[in-house]
């Protein structure tokens, strides 16, 4: 088996190194990619005065090398990054280095703290299931985890900078204008590691050592502390996923806060098709998420030491939220009356004697700024995202069940691809192709796969170590037969009720690209941005902008209630070792899915 | 050059460095029950899948019905595999959890090109009656079935390809010692009514005494004298 295994692990490396380079030569080609003519943008940025003429314009595209084709492009991108030079920015005229690392200063202090707080959370979390020994930390956790961050940005900015006006809600002055992004950016990273360990705890507390240990009289706290050690490893890499998140969640919580940090130049820089400084803070935000995802593998590494390498770890079996069935139903429920009745309405209609009007019989839910009802917006949008993410869904599912069938081949990319968060693939894809629909829904599908395909790669692996596939090929049948009638079958179904599941994670995905402008363009009714174009008349219509909020929250409520009750069911129903710790590593990877989208 | 119906000559197979099966001999004639004895671990199980052509050797020789397989490329050697059918140890395993029995046994008719809507439901109906099936389970699934039933599904699956050898490779030492006697009568009846040659893979000895010919005892991968 030895070497079969090598194989894969090359394989999987080679392919990690190919999909490096594919996204580095897409970052490098962008000025390319975008086919748009940037040498009056320039020529207006560098000097007002100068005349459009044919030759100054084709002066300036000699200049900036756009004319030597791609692969020259790439070179001279390639070796200035080697010297340190990431180019001059389109628009300002200036280095583009300095306004990366004064971004990037700015985005680690807030990542530090946002790190802070969810460690704090993450503690608060746990800290139960050690007292009593027991028990779980129950959906509570759950919702924190599946709030997007650009959601509790903008609640968080509503309520106390807003309404109380306990703190500063714009800019980046002091200590007291750090707390409320990095609680909006902290929080659902907290949520997902707390409930994670929490979630995996109790099976380690039941474990025989336990017993032993406190019957030879070995204090709580320690008893505790080698039980969050047996835990920790197998969560690690989710640690670093959770890392990788925040610095997708640092472009939505810096644009709502007004920080000067990366995410925020990166996001300005898209908008205003200023390429080289788009090319150097998306250049800052890949390598911290590769950092942060390195330092993860190096981490677990070290907890393990030997016995990752000798095979001899038994995974403790997680024991998941079962949550009542009715709890999905429900929100489901709820959100679809309010998108049916909202489907029955004219959301398009502008009334300029009707804005911003509080909620009344004639509009349930209130007008927005420019007299549209709300709720005829809000059951639209659903209907425009959901059909969008069904697509998105549907492209993931297809891809992963052809990659499992490679699996060394999808461990690499999907490594690169976990390194992604699709606020920044978004970002990548609205400056090469402009924002829009499609764009975002194509930025959501290139990631969203990497949980589903390691699902439908276990299967096939399973399926194919079984005894009747054998007993196929005993009876002459041919290799297409086998495939066909038995291998595909089993894998197709379990990977399609999991792309099922993940659909409100994508939606709340696209969203959060729609809040940002990469996604659907106004007067699109796509809920992020409902969201965003409400946010500017919160003080004077709350409502307008907390319709959206709630819808987005059911529908992240729905996107892990569903995914907890169906893994209560798989969970129940399989039996042995080996089912159980599959199961396992499944939820995991539908949990952090969930986290991941947003 | 023997005219026996399977003619094994120092079969090899390793793992890596591991040699688990070491130039291992033996003829199954036909119509003839070949015990294979060992403890476990001794290469019984290597030997079977080597014979079946389900794994190749390393080495040697795997002569069946006078044709040579270890030499034919798999697409040649798809023809033949269904003269010569396994059973295997775990009843549940070899049949697919997804497929009724009904299908399960149908399945090499059709994989073999030998089906036609007409009268294939009445052959499956005739091979789960001749394995002392109810064809009524037919509609089953395998989990719905005791370990038994199953056995005797699976062989009923076997029997569709119409083999003249079939490798039992353990077939009842999953099963309860009272259902034991049931399958080991089944499989003397089916050879006396239809002239099949086994090869018996086994480790219980007494079992061994009643069912076979002639038995031969593996250890560590070589054979050693019965």
């Amino acid at each position: 088996m030895k070497p079969v295994v090598r194989k894969s692990v090359s394989q999987a490396g080679l392919t990690r190194f190919v999909c490096l380079i594919a996204v580095l030569a897409t970052v490098g080609l962008l000025p390319w990619l975008s086919g748009r003519d940037p040498a009056l943008t320039v020529l207006r940025a560098r000097s007002a005065e100068q005349e459009a003429t044919p030759e100054a314009l084709a002066a300036i595209r000699e200049d900036l090398g756009l004319d030597a084709g791609p692969l020259s492009l790439l070179g001279d991108w390639a070796s200035g990054l080697l010297r340190g030079d990431l180019g001059t920015s389109w628009v300002s005229g200036t280095d583009v280095l300095p306004s990366v690392v004064s971004g990037v200063q700015v985005s680690l202090g807030l990542m530090g703290a946002a790190f802070a707080v969810a460690v704090l959370l993450a503690c608060a979390l746990v800290a139960p299931v050690l007292v009593r020994g027991r028990g779980s930390t129950g959906a509570f956790a759950a919702m924190l985890a599946a709030v997007p961050e650009f959601l509790l940005a903008t609640v968080a900015l509503l309520v106390c900078g807003v309404w109380l006006g306990w703190l500063p809600t714009s800019g980046w002055a002091g200590p007291e204008y750090m707390v409320l992004p990095a609680i909006a950016l902290g929080v659902p990273a907290g949520g997902l590691l707390g409930r994670l360990v929490a979630d995996a705890l109790p099976a380690v507390l039941d474990e025989r050592w336990v017993e032993l240990w406190r019957g030879a009289g070995v204090s709580r706290a320690r008893v505790s502390a080698a039980a969050l050690r047996r835990v920790l490893p197998p969560l690690v890499p989710q640690f670093g996923m959770a890392a990788v998140g925040l610095t997708g969640g640092a472009v939505a919580v810096e644009t709502v806060f007004a920080v000067p940090g990366i995410g925020r130049t990166a996001l300005g820089a898209a908008k205003s098709q200023d390429l080289p400084l788009l090319q150097g803070s998306v250049l800052a935000l890949l390598a911290l998420g590769l950092v942060a995802g390195a330092l993860a593998a190096l981490g677990r590494r070290r907890l393990l030491g030997p016995a990752l390498r000798d095979a001899g770890l038994t995974l403790p079996a997680a024991h998941p939220v079962r949550a009542h069935p009715a709890v999905p139903l429900i929100l489901a429920v709820v959100l679809m009356v309010t998108i049916g009745w909202g489907l029955l309405r004219d959301p398009y209609t502008v009334d300029t004697t009707a804005r911003l009007l509080p909620p009344s019989w004639a509009h349930p839910l209130g007008t927005d700024g420019l007299g549209r009802d709300v709720l005829a917006r809000l059951g639209h949008g659903a209907a425009s995202t959901v059909g969008t993410a069904a697509a998105v869904c549907a492209f993931s599912l297809l891809l992963s069940l052809a990659l499992g069938f490679l699996p060394g081949v999808a461990a690499g990319a999907a490594d690169i691809a976990n390194a992604l968060p699709p606020v920044i693939v978004g970002i990548l894809v609205a400056a090469a192709a402009g924002p829009g629909t499609g764009g975002a829904a194509l930025a959501v599908a290139l990631i969203s796969w990497p949980a589903l395909s390691a699902h439908a790669a276990a299967l096939v692996q399973e399926v194919r170590a079984s005894m009747f596939l054998t007993a196929q090929r005993a009876i002459g049948a041919s290799p297409l037969w086998i495939l066909t009638r038995h291998v595909l079958p089993s894998v197709a179904a379990p990977v399609t009720r999991h792309a099922i599941l993940r659909l409100p994670g994508i939606a709340l995905a696209l969203a959060a690209l729609g809040f940002l402008g990469l996604g659907a363009q106004p007067p699109a009714p796509e809920w992020g941005l409902l969201l965003d174009e409400s946010r500017a008349y919160v003080e004077r219509a709350p409502w307008a902008a907390l319709a959206p909020a709630v819808a987005l929250a059911l529908l992240a409520g729905l996107a892990v209630s569903g995914a907890a009750y169906a893994q209560g069911r798989t969970g129940g129903r399989r039996t042995g070792e080996a089912g159980r710790a599959r199961i396992t590593k499944e939820e995991a990877s539908v949990e952090v899915a969930v986290r991941a989208d947003v | 050059m023997s005219d026996a119906l399977l003619d094994v000559r120092d079969l090899v197979v390793r793992y890596g460095t591991v040699t688990a099966v070491d130039h291992v001999s033996f003829t199954v004639d036909a119509g003839e029950t070949l015990a294979l004895n060992g403890p476990s671990g001794c290469g019984k199980s290597s030997t079977v899948a080597a014979v079946l052509q389900l794994r190749r050797p390393e080495g040697g020789e795997v002569r069946f019905e006078g044709r040579e397989l270890t030499t034919l490329a798999e697409r040649e050697l798809r023809p033949l595999r269904p003269r010569m059918q396994p059973v295997f140890q775990d009843p549940y395993g070899s049949l697919s959890p997804r497929h009724r029995i009904r299908d399960a046994v149908a399945e090499p008719l059709k994989v073999q090109g030998r089906w036609n809507p007409a009268d294939g439901p009445a052959r499956v109906a005739e091979l789960l009656d001749r394995v002392g099936l109810d064809p009524a389970y037919g509609d089953r699934f395998p989990h719905e079935l005791s370990g038994g039933q199953c056995q005797r599904a699976g062989i009923a699956r076997a029997l569709a390809s119409e083999p003249r050898l079939l490798v039992l490779d353990e077939p009842v030492s999953a099963l309860d010692p009272s259902i034991r006697a049931g399958v080991l009568n089944l499989l003397t009846d089916l050879q006396d009514e239809l002239g099949l040659a086994y090869l018996f893979i086994c480790h219980d000895r007494a079992v061994v005494r009643h069912f076979a010919d002639r038995a031969i005892e593996m250890r560590a991968g070589r054979l050693v004298t019965a």
